[in-house]
């Protein structure tokens, strides 16, 4: 979120030791969020110290975006109907945090939220965040079983040119850090070992080696005609029919899904009503009903709005909504994996 | 403002609904001062069940004849009537005994039926029309105010119809199914409770009933696939929604298995 004004993306090496304590001295101006292991699972959460990070963390099941930049419950205004209608504007909080371990898949849906809540209308609310928010990346040091980000380009090492502020990679000891943003240049006061082409080129084969660990992987080729040329492909009704729930769990932990509800809650004296936004999914039966009827009655035709909208529709925003991050997978009870659909759909056109 | 008339009937039930709204309007003293309570038998012994009603609430299962007569003429005499509570909405703990034949149910419990005049147990829009639900055992807080303040409004009511999974997620809890391999019923089961189980790190037995059009048999596999037996997965379905169509196609698929 940075502007256009030139900044050094210099490049060092500093003992992971030294660079928590960095992270620790800002705490005095910033919140510090990052990964903290809770039970058997990671979550991105507000730490006190660096020292609660768990950096080596898999997939967390809410991602950091959807918890910290676009939250899941905000209140947005109020109004007071007595006689005529007044409204009490909710001015954007926008707390200075730092998040930090941000994967590259992470950081891939938060620019691509970007998008949608700072495009052609600009949501003062996440826009306020935004800026607020540094976002420290981690490139992955393992592969969870149903990661695919290889295959849509978004991981497991971060090439984006910029939306972000920091990217680590790690070197045993070290992290190698490549400073993004001017906002992050001018914070940084660790010196460190500046390094060269050989630490470039050591950060180049850990991302191959990283690269052929990948268990899941997706044809990208073609994928905006595949789904239009099938819509009604028997694998929509037969998936909806033997697994799909309707749970809306798959959009719930998706980082790119954006959509949100509009809801308004009176005060039982009725002077006060407070309109809030939150989570909104295609899955649920009535995301889809209007004057008139419900255009996505079907189990099947909502199931394949998730499936399609992940990885058809790169012309809504030139991109994939798919970051690969494998969650939707994990996390539906019942394991449908849009991998095998669209592996079955491809068998069919060939 | 003129007070609305409310009505607060109880049929086959544990009366916590009408518990549950002495609780309420004893903490929110607007309830108090937009209604008259005509007719609520928990808080007065003195009111008559004659309408004409602005609201009529009805809690518990419909499983008398005598009962069906009254809701009907409720019905009539009600501008609005909302179904609160589980055994309300979807027939809920009175319609455990759905599944079995009258005879049978009645027999096991009393020696002598001569004074037994239990019919099939149903929910209350199985003889009237409703104009919302106001689901869960006890009810949902959020969904009572919605009731009451949509007919002071004149406005239509929105209830979630949505799955527990939403809240649960909004609130940032690790899935107890996937996570702990508990069998919650969270996936099939209308929200409205704010996920509270799944929050105390329990799975959902389903008190607030199926959502629309869910998708039971699924779930009833997956539980299969988990190594939960057949009678407990029948009790998980068989619990709150026997009565159900939604639950009732997963336990048919399951004595079909």
């Amino acid at each position: 979120m940075t502007g256009e004004r030139t900044f050094q993306k210099f490049k060092r090496l500093i003992p992971k030791k030294a660079f928590l304590l960095w992270l620790d001295s800002l705490r005095k101006d910033y919140k510090l969020i990052g990964p903290v292991k809770t039970g058997n699972h990671a979550v991105f959460k507000e730490v006190d110290s660096s020292e609660e990070l768990f950096m080596e963390y898999g997939t967390t099941m809410l991602s950091p975006g959807k918890l910290f930049l676009y939250k899941p419950n905000e209140e947005l205004f109020r109004f007071a109907m007595s006689g005529k209608i007044t409204i009490d504007e909710i001015a954007p909080i926008a707390e200075k945090q730092i998040i930090i371990g941000v994967h590259p898949c992470d950081v891939n849906a938060i620019l691509y939220l970007d998008r949608t809540f700072l495009g052609t209308f600009r949501d003062p609310h996440y826009e306020a965040r935004r800026k607020n928010t540094l976002i420290i990346s981690l490139n992955c040091t393992r592969v969870s079983e149903n990661c695919f980000c290889s295959s849509v380009g978004a991981g497991p090492f971060l090439h984006a040119a910029s939306g972000y502020d920091m990217l680590l990679t790690d070197f045993e000891s070290e992290y190698l850090v490549e400073i993004k943003s001017r906002k992050a240049e001018e914070l940084f006061g660790l010196e460190g070992r500046s390094a060269g082409r050989d630490e470039m080129r050591l950060k180049a084969e850990k991302e191959k080696s990283m690269k052929s660990k990948f268990k899941k992987a997706i044809n990208v080729s073609g994928l905006d005609n595949i789904f239009a040329e099938n819509m009604d492909h028997p694998i929509w009704q037969q998936t909806a029919e033997d697994k799909c729930l309707s749970c809306a769990n798959c959009v719930m932990v998706c980082p790119t899904c954006f959509c949100y509800d509009l809801r308004d809650e009176m005060s039982m004296d009725l002077k006060t009503v407070t309109r809030y936004r939150c989570f909104d999914a295609c899955q649920d039966i009535m995301f889809a009903e209007v004057h008139g009827g419900n255009f996505r009655q079907r189990r099947a035709a909502r199931l394949r709005q998730f499936v399609t909208h992940k990885l058809d529709q790169t012309n809504q925003y030139g991109v994939f909504g798919t970051v690969g991050c494998g969650r939707c997978i994990t996390w539906c009870p019942t394991g449908i994996d849009l991998t095998e659909i669209t592996r079955e759909i491809q068998k069919f056109k060939s | 403002m003129n007070k609305l008339r409310l009505g607060f009937f109880k049929y086959s039930c544990c009366m916590g609904c009408s518990y549950f709204f002495a609780y309420v309007h004893k903490h929110v003293p607007e309830v108090l001062a937009s209604f008259d309570f005509v007719f609520i038998k928990l808080l007065s012994s003195k009111g008559t069940p004659e309408g004409p009603f602005d609201i009529a609430l009805v809690e518990g299962a419909i499983t008398e004849a005598w009962q069906v007569d009254e809701l009907k003429m409720i019905r009539e005499q009600s501008k609005k009537l909302f179904a609160i509570g589980s055994c309300a909405v979807i027939g809920g703990i009175p319609a455990i005994k759905a599944t079995t034949p009258e005879l049978d149910v009645e027999k096991r419990v009393y020696k002598n039926l001569s004074s037994i005049h239990s019919i099939k147990p149903h929910a209350v829009d199985a003889y009237v029309k409703v104009d919302g639900y106001i689901r869960g055992c006890p009810p949902a807080e959020r969904d009572l105010y919605e009731a009451l303040t949509s007919v002071l409004t004149g406005r239509k009511p929105d209830f979630p119809q949505y799955s527990i999974c939403i809240e649960c997620k909004l609130k940032g809890n690790i899935c107890v199914l996937i996570a702990d391999n508990m069998p919650c019923m969270g996936p099939v089961t209308n929200a409205g409770c704010g996920a509270l189980c799944p929050s105390m790190n329990r799975a959902c037995y389903s008190c607030f009933g199926p959502m629309k059009q869910a998708n039971s048999p699924a779930l009833a596999k997956k539980f299969k696939a988990m190594g939960i037996s057949r009678d407990d997965i029948i009790r998980k379905f068989t619990e709150f929604g026997a009565d159900t169509i939604e639950f009732r196609k997963a336990v048919e698929m399951v004595y079909e298995d």
